[in-house]
């Protein structure tokens, strides 16, 4: 008996080492070696002097940092619930088409979603373009003048979100409508013949029943939102690039303009800690809501 | 031992018919940053050089993205013995990468081997490819900022005289009166500049501090004394040109080339780089009459922002180039010296004076009328956190993008960007 417990240790273990060892060797280690870099006064290239935490006091005193943990702070409150609703939204009106009209709304909602950050960059930068701009004729009745989106500090991150969820939605929409199909046809007939009303067959049946994909979109826009830097750092170049500064764009500069590879480690690890945290409340938030039902 | 010499020299003349027969084709690679009228250019020369050096040396060119993304992947390359034999390179990037190690130099040999030196280039040219008395680059160009002009409606204007150049443009009150008078004409702006891009626009505020015979400074001593002074002097230039409806505002660079290209826009400040867009719309007939001049002195002197496009060798690690793959990297770059002419048509200045001295490219319009520049001309400050798409650009962006529209004032600005340089380590 002994000996047999001992043998499926050993199968399990090699069974489990190859995904043990590539992990290791591809996440853990480069995770350590960047919490090393982190108490260096590195180059991007090479190593550097040992510095104790003084990239840290440093980062604390930074005011650019908390600008950058604050606009990041900001886009994941404009796009990860605000994303996720409107996703919801498209899908519940995509579920009520049927055939190849459902195929074909869907497909014009999923489009964007498989264009690069570069394309998605020039279709709104020519659109929002201040002199030439299509965009501009909505923009100038509501604004009172024309406005560089992309200049302009309060417009920014709204816009940037805007575009975001356009581009990204596609996905999202694709996992509830999915998760709309999964809910049994019986459940809504039974309610029509007890006489519920739209609100209440969606608050009772829908939502409840959707939730888990709705969990599952929130964790992932979360994670993906949190990590923001392609859309900012294309339409802020050349521009003031500080006052929209994100947490990525932050460690890329210094990394890569300044050189600095010390303090963009230490600008990592804080991000690493800030996506650990999140990820950990998002799941209390959701097992606490999954507990209470 | 004598069986060891034996050994050696039987080693020797193996090595030595091998590498006569790899020189057969030597295959040089070459990374560029040169993706547009330009590069079409560079790849003509390529060409060029390839037939005649056909079974002889191949250059393999790749293209890549201009700025950040081609210096991080030099710099990353080299470092792991992957960069190319030899690159396109910004001069006033050479201090950051000779800081890294990433650059090889170009000895005394090499410059002899060429045929090329100090008196081959001007004076300003040859300091911005140097470092402590030694070479890493060799200039190919020089490429400033410009000021295009519309023929039509300067004559319209009355600014053009008698010797068929725009006259009447000399200080930040003439020229203010000249951009007025081209206004009142009917024309949208008077200049078009990348007012949404102040690090663009550092270019001919870097320009203007200098015509004040300001400096930004150094390392450890940014904009001391007055020079902030001056420094805020030159952002008001701008700024008031915009308030006063002259230039527009938050302009990006696409829609810069386009308000002139299109007529709404009489001026336009642009790197020489944009002639080839002006001699294609000319060419196909949809293009008023046009030029392009010299920054005019709109303070003290005339003094105008270039940078200089050079070839470099990188310094890749534990791979030495061997003398046959030197030899003919250097002949590469020799013959794209000598051959620069072309190159001009791209709106670069060549570097090599001989070429700047030929009666073909004088007779280059409107190249020759501004290549008079090049006796005032002022490169980027030697630090490694300055150069194109550096650091010093990314703190221009934040300082002068929102003084150049009023956002805040010229001084805040120039205190912003002593800031952001002092803060630079």
């Amino acid at each position: 008996m002994l000996r047999s417990r001992r043998s499926d240790y050993f199968a399990a273990a090699v069974l489990v080492a190859p995904f043990i060892a590539i992990f290791g060797w591809m996440f853990i280690y480069p995770t350590i070696q960047m919490v090393q870099l982190s108490f260096t006064k590195s180059p991007l290239i090479g190593a550097g002097e040992w510095i104790g935490f003084d990239n840290y006091v440093r980062m604390f005193e930074d005011r650019l940092f908390w600008t950058a943990v604050w606009n990041t702070a900001y886009f994941v409150l404009l796009t990860v619930i605000p994303g996720t609703a409107v996703a919801l939204g498209i899908a519940l009106m995509v579920s009520r088409l049927k055939g190849w009209t459902q195929s074909l709304i869907l497909a014009m909602f999923f489009l964007p979603y498989i264009l690069p950050v570069t394309v998605v960059h020039l279709i709104w930068d020519w659109m929002l373009n201040l002199q030439f701009g299509i965009a501009q004729y909505l923009i100038e009745p509501l604004a009172g003048k024309r406005v560089n989106v992309w200049r302009t500090t309060p417009w920014f991150m709204p816009m940037a979100a805007l575009l975001t969820i356009w581009w990204t939605n596609g996905f999202s929409i694709l996992l509830f409508l999915a998760g709309l199909r999964n809910i049994p046809r019986e459940l809504y007939e039974a309610a029509q013949l007890d006489g519920g009303t739209r609100w209440q067959i969606f608050s009772k049946i829908t939502w409840p029943l959707i939730w888990p994909v709705t969990a599952l979109c929130l964790t992932i826009q979360l994670i993906l939102q949190l990590k923001i830097f392609d859309q900012v750092y294309l339409f802020a170049q050349g521009g003031r690039t500080n006052a929209t500064m994100v947490l990525v764009q932050y460690i890329y500069e210094q990394a890569f303009q300044k050189n600095a590879g010390g303090y963009a480690a230490t600008i990592a690890v804080a991000l690493f800690v800030i996506v650990v945290v999140a990820s950990v409340l998002n799941y209390q938030f959701l097992r606490a809501r999954d507990l209470g039902k | 031992m004598i069986r060891k010499l034996v050994g050696l020299t039987v080693l020797s003349t193996m090595l030595m018919g091998s590498v006569s027969t790899s020189f057969a084709q030597e295959a040089v690679v070459w990374w560029d940053f040169l993706g547009g009228g330009d590069g079409v250019r560079m790849k003509k020369l390529i060409e060029d050089f390839n037939a005649e050096h056909a079974g002889n040396i191949q250059i393999e060119a790749t293209t890549l993205e201009w700025g950040v993304p081609f210096y991080t992947k030099v710099q990353t390359s080299a470092a792991v013995g992957e960069g190319p034999d030899i690159m396109t390179y910004h001069a006033s990037r050479i201090p950051l990468a000779v800081s890294q190690g990433t650059l090889a130099e170009i000895t005394a040999d090499d410059w002899s081997a060429m045929g090329l030196g100090a008196e081959t280039f001007a004076e300003a040219t040859w300091d911005a490819v140097s470092i402590d008395g030694k070479q890493y680059a060799v200039p190919f160009d020089t490429h400033p900022i410009v000021l295009y002009y519309n023929k039509d409606k300067l004559e319209a204007a009355g600014l053009i005289g008698a010797d068929g150049q725009p006259t009447g443009l000399e200080g930040v009150d003439g020229f203010k009166a000249a951009l007025q008078k081209l206004k009142d004409g009917g024309t949208q702006y008077g200049v078009a500049l990348t007012t949404a891009d102040g690090s663009f626009a550092f270019r001919l505020i870097y320009s203007l501090l200098c015509q004040q015979g300001g400096s930004i400074g150094n390392d450890g001593a940014w904009l001391e004394g007055d020079n902030q002074g001056k420094l805020e002097n030159a952002v008001q230039v701008i700024s008031d040109w915009v308030s006063e409806g002259l230039a527009p505002e938050y302009t990006d660079y696409p829609s810069t080339v386009a308000l002139f290209t299109s007529g709404e826009s009489a001026f336009m400040v642009n790197g020489v780089w944009e002639v080839p867009t002006m001699v294609d719309l000319e060419a196909q007939g949809k293009l008023f009459n046009w030029g392009a001049i010299e920054i005019p002195a709109l303070f003290d002197k005339t003094c105008t922002y270039a940078d200089s496009h050079a070839f470099a060798i990188p310094n890749n690690a534990g791979k030495t180039q061997t003398p046959e793959r030197h030899a003919a990297v250097l002949e590469v770059i020799k013959w794209m010296s000598d051959n620069s002419l072309f190159w001009a048509t791209a709106g670069h200045i060549p570097a090599n004076k001989a070429v700047l001295d030929s009666d073909e490219y004088k007779a280059m319009q409107p190249q020759a009328t501004y290549a008079q520049l090049t006796e005032s001309q002022i490169f980027d400050p030697r630090s490694p956190f300055a150069g194109v798409a550096s650091p010093l650009f990314d703190a221009a962006g934040n300082a002068f993008t929102a003084a150049m529209n009023n956002e805040i004032d010229a001084a805040t600005a120039a205190q912003e960007m002593k800031e952001a340089l002092d803060s630079m380590q």
